[in-house]
């Protein structure tokens, strides 16, 4: 069997979350006998491990900015045909499922999207979030073969087995694959800096979420957040899309990873783009009304309450403390 | 010359965010009550499309839906909303659930007649986040996604694509092209008054969906297992705020 990862870019570099890519692999493979390939979809970004002493790499001859999904897509279709790939997985953040479904139509694949477990007992089922995360669809994998990609955070990082000493960080195969220029485009990159460091620093995050209504409201967070001395309010992208809270406060895959002590997620259904922000917090509380609001999945403590009623009962008890 | 453009919208009709939703058997079944509402970033979608023909670079923004009668009323809305025309691919609940599938039905619908066809990212309900995607290769057009910028240059269209909270990437797409579109800070429009009374008098056109209703794989729905035991704090509202307040305390953050 033949399994091909694609590498995700990020920030100009492989983004170190491959590695759980490789954990997926395996349970893929179970105890077949499987060909690994890495496959980085851009030649320059510096090849820091193929993770795997048996792991071949492949490095798409192609500038990341002269990036375009098109050709690229094309280029790794081509790439798993002449391995014969049973299986092509990435991880599913913005760089990478921008191409990676177009490689199921050119290579005649199922595509599974956002998979956050794989099961491998008799039979192989891939498992994703569905029905806004209320549901989990559990795919049955047929002879066809499969590109998916897995969400981050899905999978342990793959360690190297301390005893086997090749590994080191010697760089085995590498083979350059060309892409016609027709197939470049020119691209430029825009970095906003961020100079906001207050959800860095905060020992507590209250996040809030679309259920609040309306940016006025938002006071009654500043409120529960004066409570605690070292804290910060954060947001769902709703609400930074809707301009109650800047960009900056957003959390989640397109937004900040948070690692605070405390995260109150208040109105905040939990979708898996949002949660994705928030494995860093060491306890998670949920306060929603919807007692099947995913975001109870992922919480130590749950609150099922109207915000508008609970919070200010809290601010009433703790101004008589 | 591509100006004025052929737009095509793809909108998916979906459960809104309070939905109870519950398992029949092995698939999902939302209660009778349910409200159907556009999927937010096809209303993104829809309202870029709607910003160039302000500009006047197109007259011409048509509306596609697949799924079963009720969506209907989603593609009502886009025309409420300012598209010249809609079109309902019928059918069932169920051929929704395959990306693939919708695709080959939007595609077989689209041919080469648009220049710009824009989808939503994803849907808020199955979130797949491919159906741009599969489109854009099989009609073998350029595309981007995750798009929250489009500029318009002649034939030239540069989109900016965003990667996360710091960074973005900007490119010229040529036409014809497929934009799936992510939310950002324009604010889809409300309908007017106008095309409300417009809309009303509107024929929503009817279209066979293609035959090879082929099942991609299969596949059964179940409740999510809990990555966390969660605690539920039990009680009434005063009982529970003081019980937040120990959790905080022995968490010292109060
Ligand atoms: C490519 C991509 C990237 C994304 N990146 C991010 C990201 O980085 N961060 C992010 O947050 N999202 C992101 N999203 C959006 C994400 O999918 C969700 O749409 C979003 O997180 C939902 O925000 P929300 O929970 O505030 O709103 P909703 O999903 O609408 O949930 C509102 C919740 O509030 C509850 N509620 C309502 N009123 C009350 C009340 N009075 N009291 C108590 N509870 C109440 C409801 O029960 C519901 O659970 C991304 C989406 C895509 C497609």
């Amino acid at each position: 069997m033949c399994i091909l990862i694609i590498a995700d870019i990020k920030n100009n570099q492989i983004n170190p979350a491959t590695a759980e890519l490789f954990t997926a692999a395996n349970t893929i493979a179970k105890d077949i006998i499987t060909t690994v390939y890495l496959l980085i979809p851009c030649n320059d970004v510096k090849i820091t491990s193929n993770y795997r002493p048996d792991v071949k790499t492949i490095v798409i001859g192609m500038s990341i900015y002269n990036y375009n999904a098109q050709g690229l897509s094309k280029a790794i279709a081509s790439i798993a045909h002449d391995i014969k790939a049973h299986y092509i997985i990435g991880l599913h953040t913005p760089f990478t499922i921008d191409f990676l479904p177009s490689i199921s139509i050119e290579y005649n694949a199922h595509c599974i999207t956002q998979v956050h477990t794989i099961q491998h007992d008799e039979h192989l089922t891939f498992v994703r979030g569905s029905c806004s995360g209320k549901l989990d669809q559990y795919i049955d994998i047929d002879n066809k073969p499969v590109v998916a990609s897995i969400a981050p955070g899905s999978f342990d990082e793959y360690v190297a087995d301390d005893t086997d000493n090749s590994i080191n960080d010697t760089i085995n195969e590498v083979t350059q694959i060309t892409i016609a220029a027709a197939e470049k485009q020119l691209c430029t990159f825009i970095t906003k800096e961020n100079k906001d460091s207050s959800l860095d620093e905060a020992d507590i995050i209250i996040g809030v979420g679309k259920g609040i209504g309306s940016k006025d409201n938002l006071t009654l967070i500043y409120n529960f957040a004066k409570i605690f001395p070292h804290s910060a309010v954060a947001g769902s992208r709703i609400v930074c899309d809707y301009g109650w809270l800047p960009y900056s406060k957003q959390v989640g895959i397109t937004g900040k990873s948070i690692a605070p002590r405390v995260y109150i997620a208040c109105a905040i259904s939990g979708s898996s783009q949002h949660i994705a922000g928030i494995k860093g917090a060491k306890t998670i509380i949920a306060i929603n009304k919807d007692n099947d609001a995913p975001i109870f999945n992922i919480s130590h403590y749950g609150v099922v309450e109207d915000i508008f009623t609970f919070i200010p009962q809290f601010l009433e008890y703790v101004k008589r403390l | 010359m591509s100006i004025p453009y052929k737009i095509l919208v793809c909108i998916k009709q979906v459960p809104d965010a309070n939905a109870k939703i519950y398992l029949e058997k092995t698939k999902p079944h939302y209660d009778e009550k349910t409200v159907y509402v556009i999927n937010r970033y096809d209303e993104y979608a829809l309202e870029e499309a709607l910003q160039l023909k302000d500009k006047g670079l197109t007259h011409y923004i048509h509306t596609i839906s697949a799924g079963p009668d009720r969506i209907q009323k989603a593609l009502r809305r886009s025309l409420e909303m300012g598209a010249d025309e809609a079109y309902h691919i019928v059918t069932g609940d169920d051929d929704c659930a395959i990306p693939y599938y919708v695709a080959q039905c939007i595609t077989d619908f689209a041919k080469n007649e648009y220049d710009i066809i824009l989808t939503g990212v994803m849907s808020q309900d199955a979130m797949n986040q491919q159906t741009g995607q599969l489109i854009a290769s099989m009609l073998g057009y350029n595309y981007a996604t995750g798009v929250t910028g489009i500029q318009t240059n002649d034939d030239v269209i540069t989109v900016t694509r965003e990667l996360d909270a710091q960074t973005s990437m900007q490119y010229a797409l040529k036409i014809p092209c497929v934009i799936a579109v992510q939310s950002s800070s324009i604010i889809p429009r409300y309908p007017s008054l106008s095309n409300v009374l417009r809309a009303k008098k509107q024929h929503i056109g009817m279209i066979k969906p293609i035959m090879s209703s082929q099942v991609q794989y299969h596949s059964f729905y179940t409740i999510p297992q809990k990555t966390t035991e969660c605690e539920f704090i039990q009680g009434r509202t005063d009982q529970k705020v003081v019980e937040l307040y120990k959790i905080l305390h022995r968490n010292a953050v109060v």
